[in-house]
Formats: C-alpha cells, sequence, structure tokens
C-alpha cells in the first residue's frame, strides 16, 4: 500500500508528489504530461522563470519528479474507493491501494448533453462492460465519443438484440447487422423515472438504455461521493474534499487556472495529507 | 456476513419486515458491487439493529430487479413498511450511507 497516490501529472500533481517524497512518504502518480501547459509557447508570468516555454517547464518538472523515489504509472485512473481507512484506485485493469489520495487531474470543460447527468444511473451508463448484462436482450443506444466506444458497440451488439450507435468521432467501423449507425447530432435525453429516448438534431431514438462512452468523465464518477460545483471539486483551504483522506489541488478546484497557483496548492495537498496520516 | 434475497423470499425477506431492510442489487461481474461489498458490512455492524441489509443478485432474479427498474448497478434501494424510502446509485463510502439511510428514517 502507497501511502499517498497523486491522480494527474501536470504541476499540482508533480508539485504534491515531490513535497510527499520530501517527508518521506511512498507516492504514486498516476498521469501523462500536461497537455495544457505542453502546448503553452510562453509562460508570461511564472515568476523568476520570465517567458520560459511551456515545453521546458514540463521537461522541468519530469526532471525534478524523476529525482525523487515516487513511482509514476501513465496508467488511466478509472474510479477511486473510498474504503474509510483507505482508497482502491483501479487504473485501467489493474487495482492500487494508497492511505490517502490528491485529486489533480485538471479540468475538463467538455459539455455533456442536456439531462445526461439527471439520468445518470437511471437508463444512462458510461460504461457498457460494467452495465451491458442489463440489458440483455434490449434495444440500447451508444454515444461514441472515442476509439474505445467502437469496441464496447460491438461488445453490447452481442448482448442486445438491438444497438443504435451514434458516433462523435471519425473513423472505420464494420458492425454486425443488429447495430444501426445514425449520423445525428445528440441535443437531450427525455424520460420520466428514467432516460427513455434520446432526441437527435434530426430524429429521435427510443431506447431501454443508453451509453455515453468518452474519455472524461464527470468528477463524481471517478470519485463516488465526491462533493463538487460544477466542473470543480470543493475545498477548503487546506485542500480536504468531503471524504476524509482525499486532498486536491490545481486547476480541479477552481479558478485561476494558474501554474503557480497549482504549485502552491499541491503543495499544501501533500503537507495535508502528511499531517493526516500522522493523527491517524 | 450480509444475507442474499431472491424474487421468492424478497415480500417476506423485505417487504413485510418489521425492521427497515437495505437492497443492495449487485452482480457477480460488477467491479463497483465488489467495491461496495466491504463496505455494506461495515454499514451493518455500525447500523445493527436500526437497519437489515440483504443482497440480490440481478442476474439470478430479473422479476424484483426489473419492479424496481434497476438500470445501473450497484444500486441500494431501502425498505420501510414495504415501501422504497431512499435510493443511491453507484458506490458510496460508508459514512455516506449511513447518513443517507439516517437521513430517510428520521423524515
Amino acid at each position: 500500500m502507497y501511502d499517498i497516490a497523486v491522480i494527474g501529472k501536470g504541476p499540482a500533481g508533480v508539485s504534491a508528489a515531490i513535497n510527499a517524497n520530501a517527508r518521506n512518504k511512498s507516492v504514486i502518480l498516476f498521469g501523462v504530461d500536461s497537455k495544457k501547459v505542453l502546448s503553452s509557447p510562453s509562460i508570461p508570468n511564472y515568476p523568476g522563470l520570465p517567458d520560459i516555454k511551456g515545453t521546458s517547464l514540463v521537461e522541468m518538472l519530469c526532471n525534478h519528479l524523476e529525482e525523487t523515489s515516487a513511482v509514476v504509472s501513465n496508467k488511466k485512473v478509472n474510479a477511486v474507493y473510498s474504503m474509510d481507512d483507505s482508497f482502491t484506485i483501479q487504473a485501467e485493469t489493474e487495482m492500487f491501494e494508497a492511505k490517502s489520495v490528491i485529486l489533480a487531474a485538471g479540468v475538463d470543460f467538455k459539455k455533456s448533453i442536456e439531462n445526461e447527468d439527471t439520468f445518470l444511473g437511471m437508463g444512462i451508463s458510461y460504461c457498457a462492460t460494467c452495465d451491458a448484462p442489463l440489458y440483455k436482450g434490449k434495444t440500447v443506444a451508444v454515444v461514441g465519443y472515442n476509439q474505445e466506444s467502437i469496441d464496447e458497440t460491438k461488445f453490447l451488439s452481442e448482448v442486445c438484440s438491438k444497438v443504435y450507435f451514434i458516433p462523435l468521432l471519425k473513423g472505420d467501423y464494420q458492425f454486425s447487422n443488429n447495430v444501426e449507425i445514425v449520423k445525428d447530432v445528440p441535443v437531450k435525453f427525455d424520460g420520466d423515472m428514467k432516460a427513455k429516448k434520446l432526441v437527435l438534431q434530426n430524429s429521435e431514438i427510443a431506447a431501454d438504455g443508453f451509453f455515453i462512452l468518452k474519455d472524461s468523465y464527470p468528477l463524481t464518477t471517478l470519485i463516488p461521493g465526491l462533493e463538487v460545483e460544477g466542473p470543480h471539486v470543493v475545498v477548503n483551504r487546506h485542500m480536504e474534499t468531503n471524504i476524509k483522506g482525499l486532498f486536491a489541488a490545481g486547476d480541479v478546484t477552481g479558478k485561476p487556472y494558474q501554474i503557480a497557483k497549482a504549485l502552491g496548492e499541491g503543495q499544501v495537498a501533500a503537507l495535508t495529507a502528511v499531517e493526516y496520516m500522522a493523527k491517524k | 456476513m450480509i444475507d442474499h434475497a431472491n424474487d421468492s423470499n424478497f415480500e417476506s425477506r423485505v417487504l413485510n419486515s418489521n425492521t427497515p431492510v437495505l437492497v443492495d442489487f449487485w452482480a457477480q461481474w460488477c467491479g463497483p458491487c465488489k467495491m461496495l461489498a466491504p463496505v455494506l458490512e461495515k454499514v451493518a455492524a455500525n447500523l445493527e439493529g436500526k437497519v437489515d441489509i440483504v443482497k440480490i443478485d440481478v442476474d439470478e432474479n430479473p422479476i424484483v430487479a426489473s419492479t424496481y427498474d434497476i438500470s445501473s448497478i450497484p444500486t441500494l434501494i431501502l425498505f420501510k413498511d414495504g415501501k422504497p424510502v431512499g435510493k443511491i446509485v453507484g458506490f458510496r463510502p460508508a459514512e455516506q450511507i449511513e447518513a443517507a439511510i439516517n437521513g430517510a428514517l428520521n423524515k
């Protein structure tokens, strides 16, 4: 079991890992280099390093991280479960355990479809592998944003009697006869107790279940039970969330979306996590 | 250990129970359901006497699962006097499940 699991390899995550390591805590960090920082041609307001390039800063952060004993994994974290005294982190098909978690996953601006949040778990699912068997012999619709959604649709077509596939990606795909491809733009979900139909710009699809398959999920799907406000996690000045042992830092906690602020919050989160473990 | 209920004994075990019953709808193939199992053991111990907890495998018990429109698992439904009085879809930490049960029962 690790002392601290850090989710996210942007400035906040790297800062948290470096500071936790300085306090002799074992750290595992999940993530890939921050696209947002990498794509900044220059960072004019980073004190002491005027006009440093995004790529240079990422390289320096990575070098610093490599000097620590933190373990770095590029696996994608699917879910973090609070098991009271510890956390179980599911990263792709592997499970990891940690005494505390620092969420530094950045912020996602992608809008969801109208009523997607309302009906989540009530006719709408983000995980075909998880919930497909509930729709054995039934009709489902898949809104596919990513490459994986093609494989998931194939899997669903083996379980369900009929699958509508609404591709929101470019690519080649071939399905069996019970898959109908609908090239249209989703507008909203309609239903009463549960989602019953998907309204698109030019048509409507009625189905027993709807799968939305995309790369990043709402924070409450990543960490069930987490208190959020829009796309941000609710934290206090110590970077504590509503789940004990779970801290957050960086863009995920809200504006300003600035590197210096992320680094500072990563440090505070790491020190609060250290204090939390000392009290246990 | 948490008891398993099924389609045939659901009425006597859950609906006609004098004690409120929290039903955990789950399945063998569901990862989050497995994570929830030890959490519910803890909740059961903490709320002993106040609430019973039973598990229902949705694959083996399609009647109860479809009666209560289970479309994603794990789903927890709290029954009191034969009626559902609260529902949680998805994994939650023990603290939050206990707070939800207490909230629903003290209404």
